[in-house]
């Protein structure tokens, strides 16, 4: 029962914080700098993401040759090709391959 | 009888044109899913460890409906953590949503009243990342497409969750597929810069992550986030100043 608690109040908790300025701004205008700034919000949200998930839970974080250099064709593969599915393969053929060479 | 040929007429190309976003957002949405799947199996461990029943750890799917805050709490709570502190890790883990939330806002604000209220219960990390990407798309094509993947999203988690309970202590993790997802989320990154100051503070906020890493609850990723925010907030005012 305090497990059910616990996860009701998680999803409610989880609800809001993804509700709260869209509903709540519904109508008010936004100056013209704050829009400008929150452009940078996906570039450093997803900078951050992609770091915390090479990370353990106990905060060690998981980068050797193989992630750095399936990372790096990622982004290249990503850049020119625009295609998910396309940078994907490339990346997971770089990354395995180099960690099967033990680098 | 002309007019109601040319009504019918514009009504079927507006649902071609639906369909089309339709068929976009589920394009979009499956390529991203497939390192959700090994996530989907790590969740089906976490709550197999944590002794909750199966039906109660699933049921964390459709009420969060959030990989990285379901497993924190989960996981917590099999630790034995009281209910203040296991809620309280699982929003820290999910306050980068608040981001969402204000990063979004302008785009709801032409929508019905209906999908300012719906639309959030969706607002993941890939759907934001994905419907961050079409900021030209009129209201009604944005709306589409945001609902597309976010069902197709929801759907699939809460499918593979269930799955995930049943086969996730059997898959090797020697297997390495959890590196899909920074992979992803990588190329997510690269598609939407567009100057070299977003470069900058996408690079900044990834090294102040590194450097935070060992701050509990992934507390690291919101300080990297926020200071890649604010220095977009100082190129701004520069830009704007001069």
């Amino acid at each position: 029962m305090t497990a059910f608690l616990a996860i009701v109040l998680t999803g409610l908790g989880t609800y809001a914080s993804r509700a709260v300025f869209i509903v709540a701004l519904g109508q008010r205008r936004f100056p013209p700098l704050i829009l400008r700034v929150l452009e940078y919000v996906a570039p450093a949200v997803l900078g951050a993401l992609v770091v915390s998930m090479l990370t353990t839970a106990d905060g060690t974080v998981l980068i050797g040759l193989p992630e750095l250099a399936g990372l790096a064709c990622a982004a290249a593969v990503a850049w020119t090709t625009r295609n998910h599915i396309f940078t994907l393969l490339a990346a997971m053929v770089v990354f395995w391959t180099l960690r099967s060479l033990g680098l | 009888m002309m007019t109601k040929g040319r009504g019918r007429r514009v009504q079927c190309r507006a649902m071609t044109k639906t369909l089309t976003h339709i068929r976009r957002g589920i394009a979009d949405t499956l390529p991203l899913f497939v390192p959700v799947v090994p996530f989907a199996l790590v969740f089906g461990v976490v709550v197999g460890e944590s002794g909750i029943a199966p039906w109660l750890g699933w049921s964390t799917s459709p009420i969060i409906f959030g990989g990285a805050a379901q497993i924190t709490l989960l996981s917590l709570l099999g630790e034995g953590a009281s209910v203040a502190a296991a809620v309280t890790a699982a929003l820290i883990v999910g306050a980068r949503h608040l981001l969402y939330s204000v990063t979004m806002a302008p785009r709801f604000q032409n929508q019905p009243r209906w999908f300012r209220w719906v639309g959030p219960y969706m607002l993941i990390d890939q759907v934001f990342a994905l419907s961050m990407l079409r900021q030209e798309d009129d209201p009604h094509a944005f709306r589409v497409y945001f609902l597309s993947t976010g069902l197709c999203f929801w759907s699939l988690w809460l499918f593979f969750t269930a799955v995930g309970l049943f086969i996730g202590p059997l898959v090797p993790s020697q297997w390495g597929l959890v590196f899909a997802a920074p992979v992803l989320f990588t190329a997510l990154l690269v598609m939407a810069l567009n100057s070299w100051d977003k470069l900058a503070v996408a690079l900044l906020a990834g090294g102040v992550t590194v450097l935070f890493s060992e701050l509990p609850n992934r507390t690291g990723l919101l300080v990297g986030a926020l200071l890649g925010i604010a220095m977009g907030l100082l190129l701004e005012l520069r830009r704007s100043r001069s």
